[in-house]
């Protein structure tokens, strides 16, 4: 009798635990990838504006951001092929976007409009980022990018050399590498085998302008394809001469990103967003700076990469679950609203109608030479990387050690780049 | 109930029938439609074969020249023989030196069988910190043992220099115990009277281990080297978390199918083709050398 009594009680309990649940039940949960994390410097401004729209909406998010990568872009492809999408993606708009978009498995900005009218109504339509695929818009951006050569002042001055001005060219920069090196220290910070592209934009941009650096060439002996072999077979004289990590070839990007910040390195190329990341790594920011990369040929020291590539996206998924469409709806509005976006560009460039105010008074000595560099920019062109699939990067991305060690000539990747890119 | 159990078949059948459902759906089918993908051009991952390659064995055609393909199948090689000499030759010794001794077997048991349980990706970023260039265990040894200058900073870069060794070592060192394990057990099962007699008529310990323990745990060999064999052909993860995308020119089989799945689905499938064909032929011929599969009868 007593274990029937136990057993009796043990079942009404669950079967109460069950009715009530959805009397406790709040709001709606949803899926959000996004690539504001690790040492993305807005990596916790995103989790303070989600902590701010949970406590508005009454909503909850169930974030899988994570470090923008080619794992993270392949994981992103997987998942939409697997049918496990997020509900909201903040991803690239250029050709990584291709594969979802052909599919339909977003939703356009204009489809949103037809149910929600000032969807993304306080930005630049122009601005936004079409799709390749089909010229419509799908995407809605937060802040712009730029990539720019940061420098390690500390270990500049060990060297005996000038931080890099407007004026310092190519030769001068090959000048304070080899100074560099000579005072024992490693000139450029930069993984060959795993963030080759950094390197791979200014070495080619330096063979071409900001009108023609985001053409993919149509063959490799047209003007552009040869800027590419040029460029290829400048980073391999880089590696040559010394100027990069002895593991560049092995090692991580965390790995010489840390030369960087434990002043082993002098240079490094990245983006916008590594302002945080270096922020927190070191313990005084005064010796840290950005300036313009070192020009060649047509290309002036003041024209620089950058642009809006990423943006919220709302998947098909999310649109049609009635419960989740509001809540998704809600949320990019709510990240791409002109106070977040304010919060989020920092020094980089926005699509908002009436502009970003960010609040200057706050910012650190790199932000600071952030904000000299982005105004000594003459010229700026997106990475053009972002034409090509992940397929068609493969020989060059993938293949950077073969390159530089002259296994696989440069004309000869950059041939292989464009057949894969006309399939 | 009792032995009527036996009688009636259509019962073993019912309990059978959904393990070989799920067999045939998610191994059977699949491998055979990645038969097919092998043959059609497939543009994205995760979607279907829209056509047939021209012509239909063009993945083929294009392995038999690519250079990465011929690397990953030297490099296998190489594993493969690794894996018979490090893992199992390893295990063999060991599990022959634990079987003499009367007290600790089980410790030593669990002592070398612990790798196993810990996943192949924390030993590969364990394994990254060992043989890590600047600060790693390995190159911080030498230094203090003075093989490397350490007022010069004098370092080894381990995944360039010496590619396979650094990541053949934790492949071998993580898969000792599982074999050591088996080969344990088949050692327990041969019959103790066995060992006696052979004392009786002046055996030594070596000739026991020659002429009994080894001829009798053929079979238990001839399993630990079919599973190293198939193990090696298709090993991922702990070579891809240390050398990822075949950095230094560590391809494998597997890491260069993995690094074709999202850029060409159709050849990374060829790939997975060869894989299982090289595996059934080298489990046949292993099976084939060992003959007999019994430890002994």
């Amino acid at each position: 009798m007593r274990k029937n009594h136990v057993i009796t009680l043990a079942g009404i309990m669950a079967v109460s635990a069950v009715l009530a649940a959805p009397a406790f039940a709040e709001g709606v949960t949803i899926n959000v990838t996004t690539t504001y994390a690790g040492e993305d410097s807005n990596a916790q401004n995103f989790k303070d504006s989600v902590a701010a729209w949970e406590e508005e909406s009454g909503n909850k998010v169930e974030d899988s951001s994570a470090t923008s990568d080619e794992s993270f872009k392949s994981r992103i492809i997987t998942d939409f092929e697997a049918g496990s999408e997020p509900d909201v993606l903040f991803f690239f708009n250029g050709v990584d976007s291709n594969q979802f978009v052909e599919q339909g498995k977003v939703v356009s900005i204009d489809e949103i409009r037809e149910v929600y009218p000032e969807y993304a109504s306080n930005m630049k339509d122009e601005m936004l980022g079409a799709s390749p695929v089909d010229g419509v818009n799908y995407s809605v951006p937060v802040n712009g990018y730029w990539e720019g050569l940061f420098v390690n002042k500390d270990v500049l001055n060990a060297a005996g050399v000038e931080v890099p001005t407007i004026d310092t060219t190519w030769e001068d920069f090959l000048k304070d590498c080899e100074a560099i090196k000579e005072a024992g220290y490693t000139p450029i910070a930069a993984s060959l085998q795993e963030i080759p592209h950094y390197w791979f934009e200014y070495a080619i941009y330096n063979f071409q302008s900001p009108q023609t650096h985001n053409t993919v060439p149509e063959s490799v002996d047209d003007e552009y394809g040869q800027a590419w072999v040029n460029g290829l077979n400048d980073i391999k004289a880089l590696y040559e001469a010394g100027y990069f990590p002895e593991n560049t070839l092995t090692a991580t990007d965390a790995e010489t990103f840390q030369l960087f910040t434990t002043d082993k390195a002098a240079f490094l190329i990245d983006g916008s967003w590594k302002i945080g990341g270096i922020t927190e790594a070191v313990d005084d920011i005064d010796h840290f700076a950005v300036v313009n990369v070192p020009g060649k040929g047509d290309r002036k020291t003041t024209d620089e990469i950058g642009g809006l590539s990423m943006g919220y996206y709302i998947t098909r998924k999310a649109w049609e679950d009635e419960e989740k469409r509001d809540a998704a709806v809600s949320f990019v509005s709510f990240m791409t609203s002109d106070e977040v976006v304010s919060k989020f560009s920092g020094v980089s460039a926005t699509a908002l109608k009436d502009g970003a105010s960010p609040d200057v008074s706050e910012f650190n000595a790199l932000q600071l030479s952030a904000l000299d560099y982005t105004a000594s920019i003459t010229g700026i062109c997106p990475a053009v990387q972002d034409n090509l699939s992940a397929a068609a990067r493969e020989p060059i991305f993938a293949d950077m050690a073969s390159i530089v060690k002259g296994d696989v000539d440069a004309a000869d990747a950059v041939a292989a780049v464009l057949e894969a890119n006309a399939e | 109930m009792g032995p009527s159990i036996y009688k009636n078949k259509k019962r073993i059948w019912v309990f059978l029938a959904p393990a070989f459902a799920f067999m045939v759906v998610y191994l059977y089918y699949p491998f055979i439609q990645n038969i097919l993908n092998s043959f059609m051009h497939i543009k994205y991952m995760g979607t279907a074969g829209g056509e047939w390659n021209s012509p239909w064995y063009k993945n083929y055609l294009t392995l038999l020249s690519d250079p990465k393909m011929r690397i990953a199948l030297k490099n296998t090689g190489i594993t493969i023989a690794a894996t018979i000499i490090g893992q199992v030759g390893i295990a063999l010794v060991l599990s022959l030196l634990v079987s003499n001794i009367e007290r600790g077997s089980g410790f030593f048991r669990t002592v070398f069988f612990f790798p196993i349980v810990v996943s192949a990706t924390a030993l590969g970023l364990l394994f990254n910190l060992v043989f890590l260039y600047d600060k790693g265990m390995v190159n911080q040894f030498l230094q203090f043992a003075g093989v490397l200058n350490r007022e010069a900073n004098q370092l080894i870069d381990w995944k360039s220099k010496y590619p396979m060794f650094t990541m053949l070592t934790p492949v071998i060192w993580q898969y000792v115990g599982f074999y050591f394990v088996i080969l344990l057990t088949g050692l327990a099962g041969i019959p103790e009277d066995l060992y006696e007699a052979a004392t009786i008529d002046g055996a030594g310990r070596w000739q026991r281990v020659r002429y009994i323990s080894l001829p009798l745990l053929r079979g238990s060999i001839s399993t630990c080297v079919i599973l190293a064999v198939t193990g090696a052909l298709k090993v991922f993860d702990l070579p891809w978390t240390m050398f990822v995308n075949g950095m230094s020119n560590t391809w494998l089989t597997g890491t260069y199918m993995y690094s074709k799945v999202y850029s060409d689905v159709d050849y990374a499938s060829a790939i997975a083709v060869v894989i299982v064909v090289i595996g059934v032929i080298l489990s046949a011929a292993v099976n084939r050398i060992f003959g007999k599969t019994e430890d002994f009868q």
